[in-house]
């Protein structure tokens, strides 16, 4: 029986899948933008920006459903969950942005190792299915889906700090040491904000509060 | 404190099997929600708190309901005792007709063989007062029940109620003919009461259990389907028909 | 255009047609009370209310004893017949369903039925003839018409009280017996009292009863083994008389009759509407 509600809950839905598409364009556009210097600060803003703002109307609109239908059971998870998706994939494109910012005032990786491009192709490969796997669980609010996140995440975690030890360990320039850390950094908090959203996606499906990092 | 144990409640009307095995557990000072679509039992239920189930024609019980550990459908158990420990108010408020307002408050006392002036006077203050009616009637006593408007009728009933010094008080849907402010102070009486009371509510609002009660009970077809506390229930209910209920995705 | 004007005039037809009638109804009842009016008033004077009947011959006179007669035979009637109506009313609205019930009704709806002189006869067979013609017979008679009215009304008036108002009573934990008697009996007090009015005004004008358990009585109150004056009696006979003053104590007696009748009326009429 179609509710009321329901058309806009799927209208939220429409506009967070949009958003998910943009962030995951603008982690796409910084992570070329590192390895083989297509510059793209510029777009990289733009989209980050537009994504702050759709943050605004999923808040807004959220709020709008509460006050005009008081949800309850697994309608108010859901929009409680979505207010706070909405913030994560934000948190997407404003890292795009970060690392798109480290790379104009740190040129590009330009003459640094290797192995360094290698981890930080490898971990934005990891990063970008991260957030390909989030959004899709997020389509149908398919618990089972989001947990596989977790092994992911775990994943990009044991890169990150093998990263760090080889490193300290290397005799590389500050410049490149720099750069690739923030690098690494910024795409290790976007794959924690890819897991908050698997975590949000069982909270609406199953109101529990899993812990998937 | 369990206030009351409810086990294997059975009711029917002539064969309609209306309450099929309710089980649950009610605490001391705490406002329960019964909620529900309609003909679920809900009311049904109430009334077997208070044995007015059985008063109408063809009407049977089975089970027990352990009341102060007693169970109040045993034989040697008074109906009318009982009525007098456990409370009862209405949907559509019903004071009195002929009676003026002190009279409606102070009958349950004087027909109980009360006749006292000072302590009945003493009650009618008292009972005005703990449903929020005092202020404004406390200089009109003598005028009829019927004068006053809905909202007051009813906390007039609950006066009513509350005089005769129950430790429970169940209530069928009060506020359902009422309109959003009259409903919003016996909300908020219902609240006040419940630190000295036991309050059992029956209401169809399902957004007024939300507010109003510790504990919820969901009821459909006669059987419980999900009872816990309203938070839970609300939040994250266990059973597949009680997320729909809630949704509104019933038919 | 045509349609418009013919169904005015067939609506302006029935109108005069509906007060035509209404008039007609009202001719009668106009007729008698100005009748009883013009003819009874003469009579009235301050020896009307004082003096006896006078005897055979005697000038002037008055219905004074009648009155007290009329006063006492209704209100023994009611003593009878009020109590006893007023508790088979609360018992058959109390058990409407029983076989009993059932039973107690038709025999009430009957006994409704039976004219009044019968139960005159009745009252003959069953007191007059043990201790004579007196009050307490014609007031038996009286109480027997009375009993099926008032039953009839208390129960229905007990009925009208909602169930809701019982139920708030019953749930403050009060006994069902209290419940009816203090509680469902002051909510129907309205209507129960215009019952027992109306039965009143019924009794008052009997007058074959009367003549047959009790007979017609010239003097004061002398006894409950005796009989009474009558008012309607005494139109009875007055009218028939050769006497003038009878005659014209007769129209008076007529006109008090109705008056009282119309003062009960109006009473019941106001106990119901304001209570």
């Amino acid at each position: 029986m179609s509710r009321i509600i329901d058309s806009s809950l799927e209208g939220l839905l429409s506009t967070l899948n949009k958003m998910g598409g943009m962030a995951y364009n603008a982690v796409s556009k910084a992570l070329l933008e590192c390895l083989d210097g297509r510059e793209a600060y510029n777009e990289i803003r733009e989209i980050s920006d537009h994504l702050l703002t759709m943050t605004d109307y999923v808040e807004d609109r959220t709020f709008e459903l509460i006050v005009r239908y008081q949800p309850v059971a697994s309608d108010l998870r859901r929009i409680k969950s979505y207010m706070k998706i909405a913030y994560d994939l934000a948190r997407f494109g404003r890292y795009a942005l970060d690392i798109s910012f480290t790379n104009k005032k740190l040129e590009r990786l330009k003459n640094c190792e290797e192995w360094i491009k290698i981890y930080i192709k490898e971990m934005g490969e990891k990063v970008l299915d991260m957030i390909k796997l989030s959004i899709e669980a997020l389509k149908n609010s398919d618990a089972q889906l989001a947990r596989n996140i977790s092994e992911k995440e775990n994943e990009v975690d044991k890169m990150h700090l093998e990263f760090l030890d080889k490193l300290i360990k290397s005799e590389t320039t500050t410049r490149c040491a720099i750069s690739s850390i923030l690098i690494i950094r910024y795409l290790e908090r976007i794959a924690d904000h890819a897991a908050y959203i698997c975590e949000s996606i069982i909270y609406i499906a199953t109101g529990q509060k899993e812990v998937l990092r | 404190m369990v206030k009351f144990d409810i086990q294997n409640l059975n009711a029917w009307f002539g064969s309609k099997h209306v309450l099929k095995n309710i089980n649950m557990k009610i605490e001391e000072n705490t406002v329960t929600a019964i909620i529900g679509p309609s003909g679920c039992g809900k009311t049904t239920l109430l009334r077997c708190l208070n044995r007015m189930h059985e008063l109408i024609p063809g009407a049977r019980v089975s089970g027990k309901v352990i009341f102060n550990g007693v169970n109040i459908y045993d034989n040697s158990v008074d109906p009318v005792m009982v009525r007098r420990k456990i409370g009862m108010v209405f949907q559509k408020p019903n004071p009195f007709p002929m009676m003026s307002i002190y009279d409606n408050v102070a009958v349950g006392l004087k027909l109980n063989g009360i006749r006292d002036k000072r302590v009945l006077d003493a009650a009618v203050k008292r009972s005005l007062e703990l449903a929020n009616l005092w202020d404004e009637v406390k200089d009109e006593l003598n005028k009829s029940g019927a004068s006053l408007s809905g909202g007051q009728q009813q906390r007039l009933c609950i006066a009513r109620a509350l005089a005769v010094e129950p430790e429970v008080l169940l209530m069928d849907e009060p506020c359902s003919a009422l309109d959003p402010i009259s409903t919003a102070k016996i909300e908020e009486l219902i609240r006040k009461l419940a630190k000295d009371y036991t309050i059992i509510i029956v209401t169809h609002n399902v957004q007024q259990a939300a507010r109003v009660s510790d504990f919820t009970a969901f009821l459909y077809l006669g059987e419980l389907i999900e009872y816990g506390p309203t938070r839970q229930i609300f939040e994250n209910p266990q059973n597949e028909l009680t997320e729909r209920y809630l949704t509104g995705k019933f038919g | 255009m045509d349609y418009h004007k013919l169904r005015f005039i067939k609506d302006r037809l029935m109108q005069s047609l509906v007060y035509l009638s209404l008039i007609l109804a009202f001719i009668p009842l106009f007729s008698i009370i100005y009748e009883v009016f013009v003819r009874g008033v003469s009579a009235i004077n301050v020896d009307f209310f004082i003096k006896p009947t006078p005897t055979v011959g005697e000038v002037g006179g008055g219905v004074a004893n009648a009155i007290q007669g009329t006063l006492i035979t209704i209100g023994l009637a009611s003593l009878i017949g009020v109590p006893v109506g007023l508790m088979s009313g609360i018992f058959l609205s109390e058990y409407s369903e029983s076989r009993l019930s059932m039973i107690i009704r038709f025999l009430h709806d009957v006994l409704g039925g039976v004219p009044s002189i019968v139960i005159g006869v009745f009252a003959y067979a069953l007191i007059t003839r043990s201790i004579g013609f007196s009050v307490t017979a014609a007031a038996f008679a009286l109480a027997v018409i009375m009993i099926p009215i008032v039953t009839r009304t208390t129960e229905e008036a007990l009925k009208l009280v909602p169930m809701s108002i019982r139920e708030a009573a019953i749930a403050l934990g009060i006994p069902r017996w209290k419940v009816t008697i203090t509680i469902a009996l002051s909510s129907a007090r309205k209507a129960i009292i215009t019952g027992i009015l109306l039965s009143i005004a019924r009794i008052a004008g009997e007058s074959a009863p009367i003549l047959v358990s009790m007979g017609f009585w010239r003097w004061w109150f002398a006894g409950l083994n005796r009989p009474v004056a009558n008012l309607a009696l005494n139109i009875f006979i007055f009218a028939m008389s050769p006497f003038k003053n009878w005659v014209t104590l007769a129209w008076g007696s007529a006109l008090i009759l109705i008056i009282m009748v119309l003062i009960i009326s109006v009473l019941a009429r106001i106990t119901l509407t304001r209570g």
